[in-house]
């Protein structure tokens, strides 16, 4: 049996949706058990079906954003928010200032016919199934979800910091060793450590690492290192808002 | 009465259109840009300048390089930095890697159905599966020359102001001369696919670019003005988009493969530049479809180009040392052509190198007009002489010739 799966995109960079394009032969192997039934970015074809699988990216900035999702949730059975923006919200949500101020600043008016709203994270507004963060997630993630879901399998979720798979490179420590600002200790692993490989530091696009993150100590590493508590504060909240106390 | 496009499909970002009728006659298309307002400019504003092109990347995925690129040449500009000629080499490598990946994207997998005649490339490929397998080759390539400029494939953080995190090893650059030699002959072949498609939407009367290929310090225009962007281009909202709509001196223009082609066929590299000669005088009907057609020659351009550069980079050798920079105030404007044509990062910067002041247009934006003036032309022309599926295809397939990218769009703002 196939299972039905769609692809449904809020608001966004389009990254999340592109990056499972990006699979290349490997969608095709996922194609061997899913049916696509709807996905903008890749297909005309839009059946309005149940789902096994919904996959929702990007932040509810809209009214139509939050009907998509509601549309989604409730013809889906196992929903998937996908990146940063459906998990924590993302950059758009850390924009400070109320809807009707950021439109006068940006269009000119606090006439919102549009029905714009201030951006928020999926999992704010419905239940999900799983969560995989990233701006952008690393694209084999997903593909292993959803083969485990075809096999029936409930995907594990990842719990490490980034700091893990740094060392596993065997990357040299660019907060430690270099003072370069960087969010690895307290930012959810999964990523391969990709932006330390660069020799750049972390800046915490899987969002914070959940239970164990220290981002009290890591805030006075920081200080210590000379940067001032404001920067150090917008860049804490840059992907995931408020979510980093300390 | 009206026609509804409730969303475009095969396009990134959400956008729709509205075909307004009065007394069985097109009277006029609205195109509704209604991907959410994400407010860049908001974001960036007292953000340290370090941080800032890795923020700007995240404005859109397909063309994510072009946004940092143009971010970092800004910034670069507001404090007097000048880069040595090998850190502008890797940067255009990883915007020609962008041009292959974004271009390649949008002619097999999103154009390619429309020629063929199915709903998507998934399904063409059980039919015509070495075209969509070409396309995934070269697309491919693009992305490989992304993670090693950029860092990774998407929303890479390695392109920095004064030079990169990481530069490419000699590896990398043999492996990029080897690859898009061997994938040239698939990108000619593209061209010939392209060259067949028919004409669609309102003819080009202005065109505008950036001054270099990629790259400058300023635009151009088809009647020979040398102007910085806010000297002939005027930008106004509309009430039923997010996206705002610009003219130049009054007159609506496009920005993308076509004029770029049109205007710099003496930059192009000599395989490019022939196959341009070719189609000269179909490019030169304007309309707004061959934009298809200039994106394959682009194809073919950006491999000769990238082959050019890794070997003259593998000739002379490079530091790869980066520039250092003193923050101080300043102004700086970046221009880049992204996939999609001309894209602008403005940018005051404070004492503390601090953003003070910022202003972004992308290609959708200064393309949404003609988009609109398109899809009217198109609409007036089928309006009864198509039966109504046909209609909608076709107005859909004059939007996709844009290759629009309309998250970018919507963060048009002038704070």
């Amino acid at each position: 049996m196939m299972l039905k799966l769609g692809v449904f995109e809020l608001t966004d960079c389009g990254g999340c949706a592109l990056n499972i394009l990006f699979l290349y032969e490997k969608l095709f192997d996922l194609l061997e058990f899913y049916e696509i039934k709807e996905f903008h970015m890749a297909s005309s074809i839009k059946e309005h079906d149940t789902l096994d699988v919904a996959i929702v990216t990007g932040t509810v900035s809209t009214q139509r954003d939050l009907n998509l999702l509601h549309y989604a949730r409730n013809h889906s059975n196992y929903l998937i928010a996908l990146g940063t923006c459906a998990t924590h919200g993302d950059v758009q949500a850390s924009v400070e200032g109320k809807i009707r101020e950021k439109l006068e600043k940006v269009y000119g008016t606090r006439a919102n016919p549009m029905k714009a709203l201030d951006s928020t994270p999926i999992v704010q507004h419905v239940a999900v199934d799983y969560a995989l963060p990233g701006c952008p997630y690393d694209k084999d993630e997903i593909y292993q979800v959803l083969m485990n879901l075809a096999k029936g399998v409930e995907p594990p979720t990842k719990d490490y910091p980034v700091c893990v798979e740094c060392k596993l490179n065997e990357y040299e420590c660019v907060l430690i060793k270099r003072g370069i600002p960087c969010l690895g200790p307290i930012t959810l692993g999964g990523c391969n450590a990709v932006c330390i490989k660069s020799q750049l530091g972390c800046i915490g696009c899987r969002g914070p690492l959940p239970k164990e993150a220290n981002p009290a100590s890591e805030f006075e590493i920081l200080k210590e290192l000379g940067y001032d508590e404001e920067y150090i504060r917008r860049k804490f909240k840059t992907f995931a808002r408020g979510e980093l106390r300390w | 009465m009206s026609i509804e496009i409730e969303a475009f499909t095969r396009v990134e970002g959400n956008g729709g259109a509205e075909v307004i009728i009065e007394n069985g006659e097109v009277k006029d298309v609205k195109v509704k840009i209604f991907e959410g307002p994400r407010f860049f400019e908001l974001l960036t504003l007292g953000r340290h300048y370090w941080d800032v092109p890795d923020l700007e990347a995240r404005i859109c995925a397909i063309c994510y390089l072009s946004h940092s690129v143009a971010s970092v040449l800004g910034i670069e500009r507001a404090f007097g930095v000048k880069v040595p000629e090998e850190i502008m080499l890797l940067r255009e490598l990883g915007l020609l890697g962008e041009l292959i990946e974004s271009h390649a994207l949008h002619l097999y997998l999103l154009v390619a159905p429309d020629l063929f005649g199915y709903a998507d490339a998934i399904r063409m490929a059980s039919k015509h599966g070495e075209i969509v397998k070409e396309g995934l080759a070269l697309k491919a390539f693009g992305n490989y020359l992304r993670e090693v400029i950029g860092g990774r494939e998407i929303h890479g953080i390695n392109v920095k102001p004064g030079g990169f995190g990481r530069y490419p090893t000699i590896e990398e650059l043999e492996r990029m001369e080897r690859q898009s030699e061997a994938l040239l002959k698939l990108a000619r072949r593209a061209v010939g696919i392209f060259a067949g498609q028919e004409y669609l939407g309102a003819k080009a009367e202005h065109y505008v670019a950036v001054n270099g290929y990629l790259y400058g310090d300023g635009l151009i225009a088809d009647d020979g003005e040398h102007f910085d962007y806010f000297k002939c281009i005027e930008e106004k909202t509309l009430p039923y988009s997010f996206a705002k709509q610009s003219r130049y001196k009054g007159d609506v223009f496009m920005v993308g493969a076509l004029p770029r082609v049109i205007l710099k066929y003496e930059m192009l590299t000599p395989m490019a530049r022939h196959l341009y000669e070719e189609y000269k005088e179909k490019l030169a009907q304007g309309y707004v479809s061959l934009n298809n057609l200039a994106q394959a020659i682009e194809l073919v351009y950006a491999l000769e180009r990238t082959k050019e550069i890794a070997r003259a980079l593998l000739d002379k050798g490079f530091e790869g040392e980066n520039v250092p920079i003193e923050p101080k105030e300043g102004e700086g404007i970046g221009y880049v052509e992204a996939p999609r044509g001309v894209l602008v990062h403005h940018y005051k910067i404070d004492e503390k190198g601090n953003i003070a002041y910022s202003n972004i247009i992308t290609p959708t934006a200064f393309n949404h007009a003609i988009m609109e003036l398109s899809l009217y032309e198109e609409a007036k022309k089928r309006y009864g002489s198509s039966d109504e599926m046909t209609f909608l295809q076709k107005l859909e397939e004059t939007v996709r010739a844009f290759d629009p990218c309309i998250s970018c769009s919507v963060h048009v703002v002038r704070l």
